[in-house]
């Protein structure tokens, strides 16, 4: 071999030890970030699954479980209560489109009653005119005209004012039956709604605290994922050392063999032992440094795997829970408000229908003053009816008309009797709807409140317990999201400096070439080299350094072509082996 | 709280040992090689120490050697954690003192399970 070329040769090993020593510094800068990268990422998936296990704790310290029995009670109680509202505002109805008919009736006795005031009143002026006529003779007849005028002013006023207060009425029940109408239509609706939102809500919430009831397992897998995920990194940041080692060990065999061929060059005698030694030497490292690149490409492979995994909890369900328990404290919030909306709006109404129905007390007690007085005129038209026929049977032929007159007293007293038996059957009517109406407002008013009532205290405790987590959770869950956004901003650190070792690990390929072209030359220089291997010598010269098993296998592929030990494609650590 | 020193001149493979320790709720003190082993056996007592085999200064074994000669050190657990696992290495570890011999890379629920029973 010539000088020039020993030269060439030499110069190619020095210059690719000089790339295995820029490798190994910066991989070594590399790697440091790496692991920095690597415990800041543990630390926050550390703090998230404290954090975590902390609202999980919570949760099943206030039992929150149990909440969804409460809120399925209250919901029970709720529809029950609105049902009962109903069918009490359905009796109500009934009460006020009786009332109405009852009006009607009354309306048509007060009718009557104002056209037997009209008779009178004409019997009045029939008597007045037949007094005149009569003159002397007729004046006991003045005291029956007197009798008949201030009488049918008396009916006259009486029934106007019944019918006033009848016509009255009528307006305020036409009004009430439009009110309980309508809300007897939005009873129906808020039934229909409270139906619709309890079951969403109910299924919301099921859905919700089954998440939460999950959570517990989820959290043990995720802490058993993430603690995986990290012995992963501990064991393949340590790969690094280990082809660490063994690329210093190549880089001291590519100078043992540079100092080989440097020596060689000295000797004229052609060297043929020594190009023997730096071919298997040479053949030895690129088998080495083959045997190494796979081995960084399973533990580079390992740590972004493995640090992906850990970055993965940052967008796990775990994460949520804290804003789930709010959620789930959002929604039982909303559901007692709204039916406590209702319980008031249901006394409201409760109130108003009262106050309403309240006034047929008042036309009762009207039309039993009015029945009474209708009974003394029904007395007095008799008693007149008796004296004008007396006093018509005194005067004999004369008073023929005062007959009449005192026929047609007749006549108005049986209609005026009649009458007033309608009114007599109207006052009952009226007192007896009057005692439904109080027995239909008792159940409007109490319906289903002891019930609803009873659940929503329990639920109320419930909320409270539920409100008490939620307020740790929302805490917990600032830190957790703090502790997530601190970790998406690592992870394009970490993608960095995964690359950043990639690219230091590729320069392995540009001293394979160079090793492989010095391995060529000398094959070319000197054919059939193999076959001046002396084989235990070079093995006791660059086992030397060697600290792995892996290396020693490589070194019996590579000289005696035994098979080539598999690189380790999974870095799970090894055991302790205590003596 | 319970010491445990870390010697490796390998500064990525005393970080994982002290990083999975310390989670495991240990102190860890860490020795850049033998010789920085050596000093801080010396200043500190420690429950347990953790040691490479080829480091520069002072090896492994040297180490042993010398910390077993030391006053509180002759039952104090060592474990050796190096790339080795030839048979006569660990044969002289283990006549050297060592308590037991780790093959890198270590895995560390298994590193935590042997030094809680030996430090309990």
């Amino acid at each position: 071999m010539s000088m020039t070329l020993n030269s060439t040769t030499t110069n190619t090993l020095d210059k690719a030890g000089g790339d295995l020593q820029w490798l190994l510094r910066t991989t070594e800068d590399a790697i440091g970030g790496l692991v920095a990268s690597f415990q800041g990422l543990a630390g926050h998936a550390d703090s998230i699954l404290a954090l975590a296990a902390a609202i999980v704790d919570c949760v099943e310290d206030k039992r929150v479980s149990s909440v969804l029995a409460g809120v399925q009670a209250l919901g029970a109680a709720a529809k029950g209560f609105v049902d009962d509202k109903l069918k009490a505002t359905a009796g109500i109805l009934d009460t006020v489109t009786a009332e109405m008919e009852l009006l009607h009736k009354l309306s048509m006795v007060t009718d009557g009653q104002a056209k037997v005031a009209a008779q009178i009143k004409m019997l009045n002026v029939h008597t007045k005119i037949e007094v005149a006529h009569l003159g002397s003779v007729g004046a006991s007849f003045e005291y029956l005209a007197r009798e008949l005028a201030d009488f049918s002013l008396a009916l006259a006023q009486n029934t106007q004012e019944l019918i006033r207060h009848t016509n009255e009425r009528k307006a305020e029940t036409e009004k009430t039956k439009l009110m309980v109408s309508v809300e007897l239509s939005h009873l129906t609706e808020e039934l229909a709604r409270i139906e619709g939102t309890l079951r969403d809500d109910l299924t919301a919430l099921q859905s919700g605290l089954t998440r939460l009831s999950m959570t517990p397992v989820q959290f043990r897998a995720s802490a058993e994922e993430i603690a995986g995920q990290i012995a992963g990194v501990v064991v393949a940041v340590q790969g690094h050392d280990i082809t660490r080692q063994q690329i210093e060990h190549v880089q001291a065999a590519l100078g043992l063999i540079s100092q080989g061929m440097a020596d060689e060059a000295t000797r004229m005698d052609g060297g043929l032992r020594e190009a023997a030694a730096a071919h298997a030497g040479l053949a030895i490292q690129i088998f080495q440094l083959t045997a190494i690149k796979t081995t960084i490409a399973e533990w580079t492979s390992q740590v972004r795997v493995c640090m992906g995994g850990i970055l993965r909890i940052s967008a796990s369900d775990l994460v949520e829970i804290g804003p789930l328990v709010l959620e789930q404290e959002r929604a039982m919030s909303a559901q007692l408000s709204h039916i406590e909306l209702l319980e008031r709006e249901c006394q409201a109404d409760s109130e108003r229908i009262r106050g309403t129905l309240e006034g047929i007390s008042n036309l009762s007690q009207l039309v039993a003053e009015h029945l009474q007085n209708s009974k003394s005129a029904r007395n007095r038209l008799r008693m007149l009816n008796f004296n004008s026929v007396i006093e018509a049977s005194r005067l004999g032929a004369q008073a023929d008309t005062i007959c009449v007159i005192a026929d047609g007293i007749a006549e108005v007293s049986v209609e005026w009797s009649n009458l007033t038996e309608q009114s007599g059957v109207a006052l009952r009517e009226i007192l007896s709807l009057s005692k439904r109406i109080n027995q239909v407002m008792e159940t409007f008013s109490h319906s289903g409140s002891g019930d609803l009532a009873k659940s929503q205290a329990q639920m109320k405790v419930g909320l409270e317990s539920l409100r008490s987590a939620s307020a740790f959770a929302v805490t917990q869950g600032h830190k957790i999201l703090d502790a997530t956004n601190a970790m998406q901003t690592m992870s394009a650190e970490v993608g960095k400096t995964s690359d950043l070792l990639d690219a230091c690990y590729a320069r392995i390929d540009a001293v394979l070439h160079e090793l492989n072209g010095a391995k060529s030359q000398l094959e070319s220089d000197y054919p059939g080299i193999m076959e001046h291997y002396d084989c235990e010598e070079i093995e006791k010269a660059f086992s030397a350094s060697y600290t792995t098993a892996a290396e020693r296998d490589v070194l019996r592929a590579a000289l005696y072509g035994k098979e080539m030990p598999d690189a380790q494609q999974s870095f799970i650590g090894n055991d302790v082996e205590l003596f | 709280m319970k010491r445990i020193l870390t010697v490796d001149d390998s500064t990525s493979v005393r970080q994982m040992v002290s990083f999975t320790l310390q989670k495991a709720g240990y102190e860890v003190t860490e020795a850049v090689d033998g010789k920085d082993g050596l000093a801080k056996i010396g200043s500190g007592k420690f429950d347990l120490i953790i040691t490479d085999l080829n480091m520069p200064n002072v090896d492994g074994i040297q180490l042993i050697t010398s910390a077993r000669k030391l006053p509180g050190y002759s039952f104090v657990p060592i474990l050796m954690l190096s790339t080795e696992s030839q048979a006569e290495k660990k044969d002289a570890g283990r006549k050297a003192g060592a308590t037991g011999w780790i093959v890198k890379p270590f895995n560390a629920d298994q590193l935590i399970a042997v030094v809680q029973k030996l430090v309990k």
